[in-house]
């Protein structure tokens, strides 16, 4: 403290300014925790899953990735390469068994063994590199097509159900899905809640029915799946299909939508009712012309992000819409209109979950899973985005 | 020096009663239990600006808000007795079109509410929810609105403007011009200087004072002194009665009840 | 910006230079009714005051209107004082107007006649001036011209203190009988009076525009 003035005001040390810095530092610790979290899975994401959607070559994206059906993968690998690497992962397995078994005087053979592991393994490297350069990989129909099929005795041939090909028919359900389930929902959603934040009377009524649309957002994601089984699949005999898949995903939206409906037409400021009811509009006349529009933006940005993050539900659809596969898009082989809605799609959460959880796992396999990952992620994104995008546009035009 | 200045004495212009257009006869209103208002008889003449002062609370902009029936908004608001006649008919009856009633009584709220429209749109709203498309009429009545509220030689050259950019005193002529255009006879002011500068409240009672010729007026105000400046007659409310009633000038000069006088010199409570 | 109410202010202003107008035309002619032996001139100034008087409450009940209802401040209040002040100052010149003829007509009855050596012409002139100029200097805002009529009423003090050593002298040479020569002194000091009055207002006026 030599040439410092103490003086009334001059800074000591006390107990509560080290509380107040340690609580402060205990929080941003956490909130960088949590960014850390969210970019490592991100990151992961994009990274592997980047892997299938992109390539080196001219349009630098994956195309068929995105557009063709899955299809089991049949692959071809270069029978001398896969012996060798055989040869050299028992290699280094014995190599390590005796290392353990080494005892821990013998500093001077561990370190030989370490020594050949390393070896081992970039010898294991190069060759994996040449072994994936060097096979063959076909999707069913390019396999079928295939007049001279690679010899036995020069490949190991080996299959993988769901590997091959792409996710279009996923992607285009997926995005079918949470249209019609937005659609579904923003309408009954909207119309519910002028209703009850226009029309109808306060009172101990309305506190329950709201409590009771705020509770539905609490029930887990699988009992709506059951009940939309139960009720849309079963009961009103619609069979797995889109339009279950639709209601069951729209009215897990429901109570978000709702709440948010009503949060944004109730902060439209109550002048703007008064002067267009005082200007001789019936209450209607108020509402749609001057409530409904300035509440546009609310409505749409918090019901489309309500819409994204159910729409990335798996047991909702899992037992009323998604199919794990299904050769055809949803426009072909209809053979009439209403089909286009009773008929099952392919989902990206469900196919996501079939290839991780419900086939043998393998390098193959986790290409087709971070690329659907990834893909989903994406799409999720794009409708989170438009929604900000459309408030910002509509934000515009109606600002008060 | 001109000697034939005519002088007549101040009591001489006094008066023969203009008609009434509202006349309201023992009325008694209520929030639910709580009684709003209690016993009021009063008649609001033709062409005059009457003014409702008091202090808050004591239910004048619930009494003033019955005129148009805006209560009506407010579910546990209940007139249980006395009558609100405007031009001889029962505006409680319940064969009147509430909607009607309120084109033909105009009102401006305390915090100006322009629709976050333009100036044009804002004006044009009360005929377009009637129906009115045609442009040429849409045009014509705008400018002869913002004409009457002082407002065009301001806004003329900006109608597609947003109204929010106006200046605070504007948007609430803006507010008044949009109540002429659905031409109403009767204009409620729901204290409509309470959130303006001293200015804008000159230019707001100075077309209080244009409109008078053609409109009858009822403004209710917290400012003693604009009640005094721009009313012909003033009421004043207590706790839900009406104690006093009449010529501004008796109300401010030599008001008969003691508790209207304590209020006007400002003695109250 | 003008308000509506600012014409109430013109309309206070027009009142109080009527009244003005007034009382100088009821001094003048009470005067000149008694110098130019005229007594219907002098019956028409007596009737006069009561519409002074009038007027005077009319302005007095503005002025108190126009505070109590519109809060005047500054110039404007200042204008309401000046105009009540001022009119009490006019209907003060009317009253004193009124005791002169009420003097007049007796010294008309009694001798017809007043002495030569009291110098009354001039003295009304002076004091007509001085409310005529009073009421201009109001009129045109003239600070200056309110200033002389302060001096001018001097003159005007002069003449009435020399009545006052002139009236021994005027029993002893002249054959005029004693109410005369005593109402001939008062109709002095209520000359003197209006010229009083007229200072006043002249004070008032520089009160209005000097604000002090």
């Amino acid at each position: 403290m030599e040439g410092k003035v103490i003086h009334r005001f001059s800074k000591r040390f006390s107990k509560k300014a080290f509380f107040e810095n340690l609580i402060l530092n205990i929080l941003r610790i956490s909130t960088y925790l949590v960014i850390l979290f969210a970019g490592f899975i991100f990151l992961d994401i994009g990274i592997n899953g980047s892997k299938a959607i992109f390539k080196s070559q001219a349009p630098f994206i994956n195309t068929d990735f995105l557009t063709q059906k899955p299809e089991t993968l049949h692959v071809f690998e270069p029978k001398h390469i896969d012996k060798k690497l055989k040869e050299i992962n028992a290699k280094i397995l014995s190599t390590n068994i005796e290392n353990k078994n080494l005892s821990n005087l013998a500093i001077e053979d561990s370190k030989k063994n370490d020594l050949l592991i390393k070896s081992l393994q970039a010898k294991y490297h190069v060759l994996d590199k040449q072994r994936k350069e060097e096979r063959l990989l076909f999707s069913d129909t390019e396999f079928r097509a295939l007049e001279i099929k690679p010899s036995k005795s020069e490949y190991v041939y080996e299959t993988y159900a769901y590997s091959g090909g792409g996710i279009g028919p996923a992607i285009i359900g997926t995005c079918l899905l949470v249209l019609g389930s937005i659609a579904i929902a923003l309408s009954l959603g909207v119309l519910c809640a002028i209703y009850l934040s226009e029309y109808s009377r306060p009172g101990k009524v309305l506190q329950i029915i709201r409590l009771s649309i705020l509770n539905l957002s609490g029930v887990p994601s699988i009992v709506f799946g059951l009940f939309g089984f139960g009720m849309f699949v079963l009961f009103f005999g619609w069979g797995v299909s889109m339009i279950a898949g639709w209601f069951t995903l729209a009215i897990m939206a429901l109570p978000v939508i709702i709440s948010a409906s009503e949060e944004s037409m109730r902060s439209i400021p109550k002048g703007f009712r008064e002067g267009s009811l005082a200007l001789g509009a019936s209450k209607w006349t108020a509402i749609r012309t001057n409530v409904l529009p300035y509440a546009l933006p609310g409505i749409l940005t918090s019901s489309i992000m309500g819409i994204a993050r159910v729409a990335g539900e798996t047991a909702p659809i899992m037992f009323t819409a998604a199919f794990a596969l299904r050769d055809q898009l949803p426009w072909e082989g209809l053979e009439k209109a209403s089909d286009f809605i009773f008929q099952g799609v392919m989902a990206l959460p469900y196919h996501i979950y079939v290839v991780s959880s419900k086939i043998p796992q393998n390098e193959y396999t986790e290409n087709m899973q971070y690329g659907s990952a990834f893909v989903f992620l994406f799409i999720v994104g794009f409708f989170a985005i438009s929604s900000i995008v459309l408030r910002i546009r509509v934000r515009k035009k109606y600002k008060w | 020096m001109s000697l034939d200045i005519q002088v007549k004495p101040a009591e001489a212009g006094s008066k023969v009663l203009p008609p009434e257009v509202i006349k309201i006869r023992n009325l008694d209103f209520s929030y639910g239990e709580s009684q709003a208002l209690f016993d009021i008889s009063m008649d609001v003449y033709e062409k005059e600006v009457t003014a409702f002062i008091g202090p808050s609370g004591c239910g004048k902009s619930t009494f003033l808000r019955c005129f148009n029936r805006m209560n009506d908004l407010i579910d546990i608001a209940k007139i249980k007795s006395g009558t609100i006649k405007i031009s001889d008919v029962d505006i409680y009856d319940e064969e009147i079109d509430v909607i009607e009633l309120r084109k033909h009584v105009g009102m401006v709220f305390q915090k100006s509410n322009p629709f976050p429209k333009s100036i044009y749109d804002n004006i044009a709203y009360g005929m377009r929810i009637q129906g009115i498309k045609k442009s040429s009429e849409l045009d014509s009545t705008v400018e002869s609105c913002l004409k009457s509220a002082a407002l065009w030689g301001e806004v003329k050259d900006r109608l597609n403007e947003s109204a929010l950019g106006l200046s605070g005193g504007q948007q609430q002529r803006l507010c008044i011009a949009r109540a002429l255009a659905v031409k109403p006879k009767i204009l409620l002011m729901d204290e409509p200087c309470s959130a303006l500068d001293p200015i804008a409240t000159a230019k707001v009672e100075e077309l209080i004072h244009e409109l008078k010729k053609n409109y009858t007026i009822v403004v209710v105000t917290h400012n003693m002194q604009q009640a005094a400046r721009v009313s012909d007659r003033t009421a004043f409310f207590y706790l839900g009665r009406l104690i006093e009633y009449g010529p501004t000038e008796q109300i401010f000069m030599n008001p008969e009840n003691s508790q209207t006088e304590a209020y006007v010199s400002g003695r109250f409570g | 910006m003008k308000r509506y109410f600012h014409k109430e202010l013109n309309d206070l202003k027009n009142k109080l230079i009527l009244l003005g107008e007034k009382s100088n035309e009821i001094a003048r002619l009470a005067m000149d009714g008694l110098l130019e032996n005229d007594i219907e001139k002098v019956n028409k100034a007596a009737g006069m005051d009561d519409y002074l008087d009038d007027l005077e409450q009319e302005i007095s009940y503005a002025c108190i209107r126009y505070i109590s209802l519109r809060a005047p401040v500054s110039s404007d209040l200042r204008l309401i004082f000046v105009a009540l002040k001022a009119s009490r100052d006019f209907e003060r010149i009317g009253d004193e107007a009124h005791s002169i003829t009420r003097k007049s007509s007796k010294i008309l009855i009694n001798d017809g006649k007043l002495s030569e050596q009291f110098n009354l012409q001039e003295m009304s002139n002076l004091a007509c001036q001085l409310i005529k100029d009073a009421i201009s200097c109001f009129v045109e805002e003239d600070l200056e011209k309110a200033f002389a009529v302060l001096k001018k009423d001097r003159e005007i003090d002069t003449i009435n203190q020399k009545h006052f050593e002139l009236i021994s002298d005027i029993s002893m040479q002249e054959k005029i009988s004693d109410p005369t020569r005593f109402n001939t002194l008062l109709i002095s000091k209520s000359i003197e009076r209006m010229g009083d009055h007229a200072k006043n207002i002249a004070r008032e006026v520089i009160f209005l525009l000097s604000k002090e």
